[in-house]
């Protein structure tokens, strides 16, 4: 378990800038274009190896391989599992993390059709039995990431992963006799990947959105109603994580990273009881955006589950502005001064790679918050 | 400006989103097409009207005319705030002299301050990809050709201004609003443009500081509250390459601050806020300069009210500044609590959070919650007015607080 024992230690949500070629051939492999196979595995693996090296001198202490392999962090479970089919589609997502938002600012959305974007032509549907078919793509993105790791001497590592919750926002069910069942169903399938993270010695960080922002995607839902929903995913994704040590995991929730409104997120307080049944023993939240910065006060009365950590993120992705380096030590201090100072790593609102103007952003955001986490821990160890 | 009494106020910094009409009205003339004199004006004042209700109506407790009669004719567009005052000076002319852009850029030496030129601002060049990627949504906009300073600058606006204040006055009394504010360039900022007149830098500077009076002039003498827009007095930093000394930045600041009091003495300061930002595109701000290194040049200033961002990742932790730096007796600050950096929208309770923060500080009696910047053409109008609308939830939080 990885604790801030003598100084705030840093780690971000995930996701980091790709290079060019990287994300072209990604692009090409997903969407059945032609790739020079081998040029893509050598490609990657030197990447991997770059964007570890660039976290360690940006001074981040829980590194990972920055989803460079990824599509995006749920999209890339459909090259994993199998049993469903591609159907074409009406054209509008299934559940639509922007659809609270959309009643409101109609004309924003609108306007910026870049930023909410139309589901894809076609939707996976559900047909037969689901089973995770992604051994050896998940086997490279373990190996790439063990090689980058070597001669580093990082705090830790960590790997993303999806949820079935967030699984279920874009593959329909025609097999499965309810939604709790093909629910489980993914569980079942993301378990092997889950088991494989940690087995190779990672930290495994399971990528649930659809915790929070679910509630986006239900705008007619009613708080109770949405606590039976989000109740009956944690169930499924406690299923999943079955068997791994709760130290061994860390669960990142955010409430959709669009450059949307936000207007109507569900506040933390309505779901935080929710967020702490999952067996995890770290948890990374947002913090430093203007939605839900405040929350910070959640944790007057809400106490971390005994033995976890939080996360809080203490830069952002919805703002190109980078953070100062004294908001980020304030942010840090607030957090430590009510959970403590050894519980609280500093972390990013959402995997910034492609959600920031440019990979220069994300740098320098990281860079920001390192100095942050600095100033944060001279205050909070006493030393001057 | 009055002191609060038993609720914090509320106000914003001036640039409001542009109904289509207008923005229609606005490109059509940039684009030369013919347009009926009275039409515009119809158009123009009935859109002043309607943002002047609707701020009233959101509880905006100093509205301001959105700064309609400044031209705008797109959507997204950060420079009307200082452009409109190219159609306010007499003695400029656009015509092949390189602009602010497009010339070479200058270094600044020890004791030897110069500008240099728009796209080799520190931060520019730092993020250069960045700036330079239309993707990348630091994009501020079309920038149309600027001016250069071909004779004697004077005031030739009389008749702008006039409209301006008849209709943000008319809105004013159809709304039941008594106290609003109307913004002007400062002469720091509007004398950012090529110069093949004056002999110095400072002769020009105090050519708009003369013209730019007569608008002041104006705009108190109506009875409205002034607002001076001078972003050049913080944000000129990132425009000096490389890096100055404290020291030696101040005191380059110091003579645009002399300039503006110029402009406005003998103006009542009570009637003046001013405005200082950093600029507003939305780019990293890395090179911003920290508020504690300026804020004495600020407070210089004659004003009776200082607005300053505050609401913004690279400004917000500032708030400590004012437990060090005393406020002048009788003054005002307006903060911005909500701003253009960001999408998303404030939830009220940070933004009570923020006010109370000031407030405790300098006291709730003089605190003014306001935004970062102009919030039209900075970002869509639906979320300007959502961000409106917390900024005054936020505020009545807080007041329940300060007040209870």
């Amino acid at each position: 378990m990885l604790y801030s024992t003598d100084r705030i230690l840093t780690t971000h949500a995930g996701s980091l800038p790709r290079p060019p070629d990287v994300r072209d051939m990604v692009a090409a492999r997903a969407n059945g274009a032609p790739y020079d196979a081998a040029m893509y595995e050598e490609r990657l693996r030197s990447a991997v190896a770059e964007v570890v090296r660039r976290q360690v001198d940006c001074g981040i202490d829980c590194v990972n391989d920055g989803e460079l392999s990824k599509t995006n962090f749920t999209d890339y479970v459909r090259w994993r599992i199998a049993g469903y089919e591609q159907r074409p589609s009406s054209g509008e997502r299934r559940l639509s993390i922007t659809a609270r938002d959309q009643r409101r600012f109609p004309g924003y959305f609108e306007a910026n059709p870049r930023r909410w974007s139309l589901g894809p032509p076609t939707m996976p549907v559900c047909v037969e039995a689901l089973r995770y078919v992604g051994q050896a793509d998940l086997a490279r993105d373990l190996a790439n990431f063990r090689a980058a790791l070597a001669g580093f001497s990082v705090a830790a590592a960590f790997l993303p992963a999806n949820t079935p919750g967030t699984i279920e926002h874009w593959m329909l069910n025609e097999y499965y006799k309810d939604d709790e069942a093909f629910v489980f169903a993914i569980a079942d399938v993301m378990h092997e990947e889950y088991q494989a993270i940690v087995d190779a010695g990672f930290l495994l960080q399971i990528d649930d959105p659809d915790l929070p922002d679910g509630w986006n995607c239900l705008p007619d839902i009613t708080l109770p109603e949405y606590r039976r929903y989000a109740a009956m995913r944690v169930e499924a994704l406690n299923h999943a994580l079955r068997g791994i040590p709760k130290e061994k995991v860390r669960l990142h929730v955010c409430w959709g990273s669009h450059h949307g409104p936000h207007h109507d997120d569900i506040p933390l307080q309505d779901i935080v009881d929710l967020i702490f049944r999952v067996n995890a023993g770290s948890f990374s939240i947002e913090a430093s955006n203007p939605c839900h910065e405040h929350e910070w006060r959640v944790f007057e009365t809400v106490k971390l589950p005994e033995g976890a950590t939080l996360i809080p993120g203490v830069v952002g992705h919805c703002t190109d502005f980078i953070e100062h380096s004294d908001l980020v030590a304030e942010r840090l201090v607030r957090y430590a001064n009510l959970v403590g100072r050894e519980n609280v790593l500093a972390g990013t609102d959402c995997g910034l790679g492609t959600r920031v103007g440019h990979p220069s952003v994300c740098w320098a955001k990281f860079e920001a918050m390192a100095e942050g986490a600095r100033r944060a821990s001279r205050v909070l160890w006493g030393r001057g | 400006m009055q002191t609060n009494v038993d609720h914090i106020a509320t106000s914003h910094v001036g640039s409001l989103p542009r109904p289509d009409g207008l923005l229609a009205a606005y490109h059509a003339l940039e684009a030369g097409e013919p347009l009926k004199e009275q039409v515009f004006r119809q158009t123009l004042r009935d859109a002043v009207a309607a943002v002047v209700r609707r701020q009233h109506d959101i509880g905006i407790d100093i509205p301001g005319d959105g700064e309609f009669g400044k031209p705008m004719g797109q959507r997204v567009q950060y420079g009307s705030w200082w452009r409109y005052s190219w159609q306010r000076l007499g003695g400029l002319q656009i015509n092949d002299t390189p602009g602010a852009y497009d010339t070479a850029p200058r270094r600044s030496a020890p004791g030897a301050i110069v500008l240099t030129t728009f796209a080799d601002r520190r931060d520019r060049s730092r993020f250069a990809e960045a700036y330079a990627d239309p993707d990348s949504g630091i994009t501020t906009g079309p920038r149309p050709p600027a001016p250069v300073c071909v004779g004697p600058i004077t005031y030739t606006g009389h008749d702008a201004v006039q409209a301006d204040i008849a209709n943000f006055k008319a809105a004013m009394q159809a709304a039941g609003v008594t106290q609003g504010f109307m913004s002007a360039v400062a002469p720091g900022s509007a004398s950012r443009i090529g110069n093949t007149y004056y002999k110095t830098v400072e002769e020009l500077l105090y050519a708009c500081a003369d013209a730019m009076r007569e608008e002041y002039k104006a705009i108190v003498e109506a009875g409205l509250d002034l607002q001076i827009d001078d972003p050049a007095i913080a944000e000129n930093w990132d425009m000096v390459n490389p890096e100055p000394s404290v020291e030696d930045y101040r005191t380059f600041a110091m003579q645009r601050v002399a300039a503006l009091n110029h402009a406005i003495r003998g103006l009542p300061p009570e009637r003046i806020r001013f405005h200082l930002c950093w600029g507003s595109w939305h780019g990293p701000h890395m090179t911003d300069i920290p508020m504690r290194d300026i804020v004495g040049v600020m407070l210089a200033i004659d004003a009776g009210a200082y607005s300053f961002e505050a609401g913004n990742v690279r400004h917000e932790h500032e708030w400590k500044v004012w437990q060090d730096v005393k406020l002048p007796g009788g003054k005002l600050i307006l903060p911005g609590v909500v701003s253009h950096a960001t999408n998303v929208v404030e939830h009220p309770e940070l933004v009570a959070e923020r006010v109370l923060r000031f407030a405790r500080v300098v006291g709730r009696e003089r605190v003014i919650a306001s935004t970062d910047c102009g919030l039209g053409g900075r970002v869509h109008p639906q979320i300007a007015w959502a961000k409106l609308e917390a900024l005054v939830q936020g505020a009545a939080l807080a007041s329940k607080d300060l007040w209870r």
